[in-house]
């Protein structure tokens, strides 16, 4: 155990063979390890062990990948508290991780680490053996400093599975590299975005716009309004789903049931009160509202999301590639209050709501890129950040 | 004040599918506990539901067989509540887009009348888990079942059509002959296989206002079911007439005092649509190639059976019911039996010896075949009806056909009329008084001669010809 760590692979070595051979790559302890203790960071899960391997694991171990290890993570992912994201690639343990990505989180820990981030299209990889919070958002985020790791790794766990009925019934598309023509790329960047940004900051991206024009790309300006509704219609759907998806936390069949209660739903609140830590458990008391007392609000999010997938849509069809800001400077260091946590995320939650790639591209001034494509254009994505830092080397 | 019961039933129907709704533990909740359980089941941290094929098919097919019209797109929702026996916090349900909506079931009323009950929807959802309470010592303690937990059922909600304790009962007598002909379910209130929920309001007779309802569970037969209407309409019009006002709740039905007991407030937790578990769509065409499977409904072949065979409708009926009971019927008469006969003996004599000795009629060692040929030998007057009873219960024991069981044990038939003739001057002459009442105009006399003649045959002989003997001797006497 150290900072990093939350469990050491002390077993034996993967098989030699295959895409992923030699390639060292930490988890976190959401993912499904046979006998690993998968407490996905919550005292809900104190002492258990997984029962069956996630099915990410069985495609990245089947493909010769040495699992390093769990890595520290947030409560079920959610933020960036107590989130040991990137740190392992960055003290050398890991030439990959993969990262739950509910709201942004991968991408922002790619960008604290200054590696690239990857979130595949939704539907994508199978989520059979992950712990998940918010089912329909979720996504395994990939970081590496490579985007050819990243690829390899995606060719590896993307694909069908029957035991995950969440995936979509389509052609898994081809994630082979290709080149990016810059003459006949266009890329897109959202007026409405870029007009709230701080000075400083609106600054340095009109900068790295003025040098994607130099390289020959056309740029074009479009308008998304109601882009801020990202973030408030993840909240509302994101919190009902988690509020449901931790409702099995119950302490009857496994977890960790406090002593004392004199009836089961005194055994409720007391075990699922010291479950729960105070951001999570706001996060499932704000979806346990809109479940009970606000349903037509929720309704209205949902309705709210097809709107904004809609739109999303049109967008993509106007740009090859949209480019986006990633990190909100303005926002809280730490957070601690769901607001805070929230405030993180405005520039990443889109992907998560609409389901679309989104790649977080470093640079050396630690001022990096967040790039995105229509669904399932995850290879072309990964060929545009391949294009833009040369096969990911720092 | 006179009133008028307005009732509406909720019935949750388990399919009886090999597995569960969304993994492939085995369906038997009846096991020891908890062998029937996986991390799906038991909701363990990256369980993924699986919907199973089967599972929608037979309740598809319990759809169509209730006239009820397949929704080309349906999907499951979660039903958000906390109780030790729901592994997940929510049941898997289908609030807002059902598999079906509509469907009726056609019954007789009291008048003798055609009633049409209407169905509103019907929904598939998964069972909970099944709780125990004990003492551990003096200590109460719940244990909790998980065999159950996922397991397919179905819940037909239907209209509130019914008004009274009989259109229930005759409600659910259909349903069940009906489900039980889709072959989805074999829909015992004893077993739990059915469980039945009525609601019940009342309102002033000739009124169409619909007032609080009272919801009443734990029935477990249709019997109960009719009594806990009949009681909890009575108890509401006193209540109503006492000034009381009605409170939605629900209400436990206790078979033994025959009374209707408060339970708790009707819970109604959300219904937050699932992430999870696709959205499943039906094809026209998915849908005709399920109703294509789809065997004969009871009430149309009741229909057929007065028309093809001549019977009574309530014959037909009768026969139309169970569907062991109509193929047994038809093969009866594909073996060439006479239509009247076949029924006849099927429903006075076969069926209850099978039921006598607990056995299936599907199962039993008495198959049509044997059973024709016993029916064609009392047909051409080989034996006699005592006779074919008695042979009758030697088909059950052993393998003989019928025919080597009659000459085996001399149940032939008796139809010389020298025989006959010698029997009767024989009997004449012990029973002078019998004579005597007959010719006093008893009728009754007449009968206990031919019995009398029928012992001294030991039962063989023809009773057509005794008759007919002994009306000449005692007409010419």
């Amino acid at each position: 155990m150290d900072s990093v760590f939350f469990y050491c692979n002390t077993g034996k070595a993967a098989s030699s063979k295959g895409a992923l051979q030699k390639m060292k790559i930490a988890l976190q302890p959401n993912i499904s390890v046979t006998g690993w203790p998968t407490e996905a960071g919550s005292k809900a899960l104190a002492g258990f062990h997984a029962l069956e391997n996630a099915a990410v694991v069985e495609k990245i171990a089947g493909e010769g990948a040495e699992i390093t290890g769990y890595t520290r993570m947030s409560e079920f992912g959610f933020g960036l508290k107590d989130s040991m994201a990137g740190a392992a690639l960055k003290k050398n343990a890991a030439d990959a991780e993969l990262v739950l990505d509910l709201a942004g989180e991968a991408r922002l820990s790619a960008a604290r680490a200054g590696v690239c981030g990857f979130k595949p299209s939704y539907g994508l990889v199978s989520r059979f053996g992950l712990a998940g919070l918010i089912p329909s958002m979720e996504a395994y985020g990939i970081l590496s400093a490579q985007i050819k790791n990243i690829r390899d790794i995606l060719q590896a766990i993307a694909g069908p599975d029957e035991r995950d009925s969440s995936l979509p019934d389509e052609k898994t598309p081809e994630l082979k590299p290709a080149k990016i023509d810059p003459a006949k790329t266009t890329l897109g960047v959202i007026k409405d975005i870029l007009k709230e940004m701080p000075a400083k900051e609106y600054e340095s991206f009109e900068g790295k716009l003025n040098e994607f024009k130099k390289d020959g790309f056309t740029i074009t300006e479009l308008t998304f309004p109601d882009f801020p509704q990202f973030v408030a219609v993840h909240k509302i759907v994101g919190s009902v789903e988690a509020s449901s998806c931790a409702g099995r936390y119950d302490s009857v069949r496994y977890g960790k049931r406090e002593p004392g209660a004199k009836n089961w739903n005194e055994m409720y609140l007391t075990s699922r009160g010291a479950a729960f830590g105070t951001l999570l458990k706001s996060y499932l008391i704000q979806g346990a509202y809109f479940q009970f007392e606000s349903y037509s609000a929720y309704e209205n999010a949902c309705r709210l999301r097809a709107h904004l997938v809609s739109q999303m849509k049109k967008l993509t069809g106007q740009a090859d590639f949209l480019i986006l800001p990633v990190v909100n400077k303005a926002a809280a260091q730490n957070p601690a209050t769901l607001a805070e946590t929230y405030a993180q995320f405005i520039y990443t939650a889109f992907a998560n709501v609409t389901g679309q790639p989104a790649l977080y591209l470093p640079d050396k001034k630690g001022e990096g890129l967040q790039l995105t494509a229509a669904r399932l254009a995850d290879a072309r994505l990964l060929d545009m950040g391949e294009h833009l830092i040369g096969g990911g080397e720092k | 004040m006179e009133f008028e019961a307005v009732i509406g039933l909720e019935i949750h129907i388990e399919l009886n599918c090999a597995t569960k709704l969304f993994c492939d533990c085995p369906n038997n909740p009846g096991d020891e506990p908890n062998v029937n359980t996986c991390p799906v089941c038991l909701w363990f941290p990256g369980a993924s539901p699986r919907l199973s094929r089967a599972a929608l098919e037979k309740a598809a097919l319990l759809c169509l067989g209730l006239n009820a019209e397949i929704q080309p797109v349906s999907a499951f929702d979660q039903k958000v509540y906390y109780y030790p026996d729901l592994p997940k916090g929510y049941q898997l349900s289908q609030a807002h887009l059902p598999l079906s909506r509509g469907g009726w079931i056609d019954i007789t009323d009291e008048d003798g009348r055609a009633k049409r009950l209407r169905v509103h929807h019907i929904h598939m959802e998964e069972d909970v888990a099944k709780l125990v309470h004990e003492m551990e010592g003096r200590k109460p303690v719940s244990l909790v079942d998980f065999n159950r937990a996922g397991a397919p059922l179905v819940e037909i909600v239907t209209q509130p059509d019914f008004r009274s304790p009989h259109h229930a009962m005759e409600f659910l007598k259909a349903l069940r002959s009906q489900v039980r002909n889709v072959g989805s379910s074999e829909c015992s209130m004893e077993n739990g296989t059915m469980r039945v929920d009525a609601n019940i309001s009342i309102r002033p007779k000739g009124t169409s206002q619909m007032n609080t309802k009272v919801e009443v569970k734990n029935m477990n037969s249709v019997r109960h079911v009719g009594d806990a209407i009949a009681y909890e309409i009575s108890r509401q019009s006193a209540a109503v007439q006492a000034g009381e006002k009605i409170v939605l709740h629900t209400r436990l039905w206790d078979p033994e005092k025959k009374v209707t007991t408060p339970m708790r407030a009707k819970f109604e937790g959300p219904c937050v649509p699932d992430p999870c578990v696709p959205v499943i769509k039906l094809s026209g065409a998915e849908i005709e190639a399920l109703r294509a499977r789809l065997p004969e409904m009871p009430a149309v072949r009741a229909e057929r059976f007065v028309k093809q065979y001549g019977l009574s409708a309530e014959e037909a009926s009768y026969l139309s019911t169970d569907a062991e009971v109509a193929v047994y019927f038809e093969n009866l008469i594909k073996e060439g039996v006479a239509a009247r006969t076949a029924m006849h003996w099927l429903t006075t004599q076969l069926i209850p010896a099978v039921k006598d000795k607990r056995q299936e009629l599907t199962q039993t060692s008495v198959t049509p075949a044997r059973f024709a040929a016993l029916l064609k030998m009392l047909a051409c007057d080989e034996i006699n009806a005592n006779a074919a009873r008695e042979v009758l219960t030697h088909l059950f024991d052993s393998e003989e056909s019928p025919e080597v069981i009659v000459r085996a044990k001399g149940f032939k038939q008796v139809s010389d009329r020298g025989e006959i003739d010698s029997l009767i001057d024989k009997v004449l002459g012990e029973q002078p008084a019998a004579i005597d009442d007959f010719k006093n105009g008893q009728g009754k006399a007449l009968g206990f001669l031919i019995g009398q003649v029928m012992q001294a045959s030991g039962g063989k002989a023809n009773p057509k010809i005794i008759r007919e003997v002994l009306a000449k001797k005692l007409g010419s006497a």
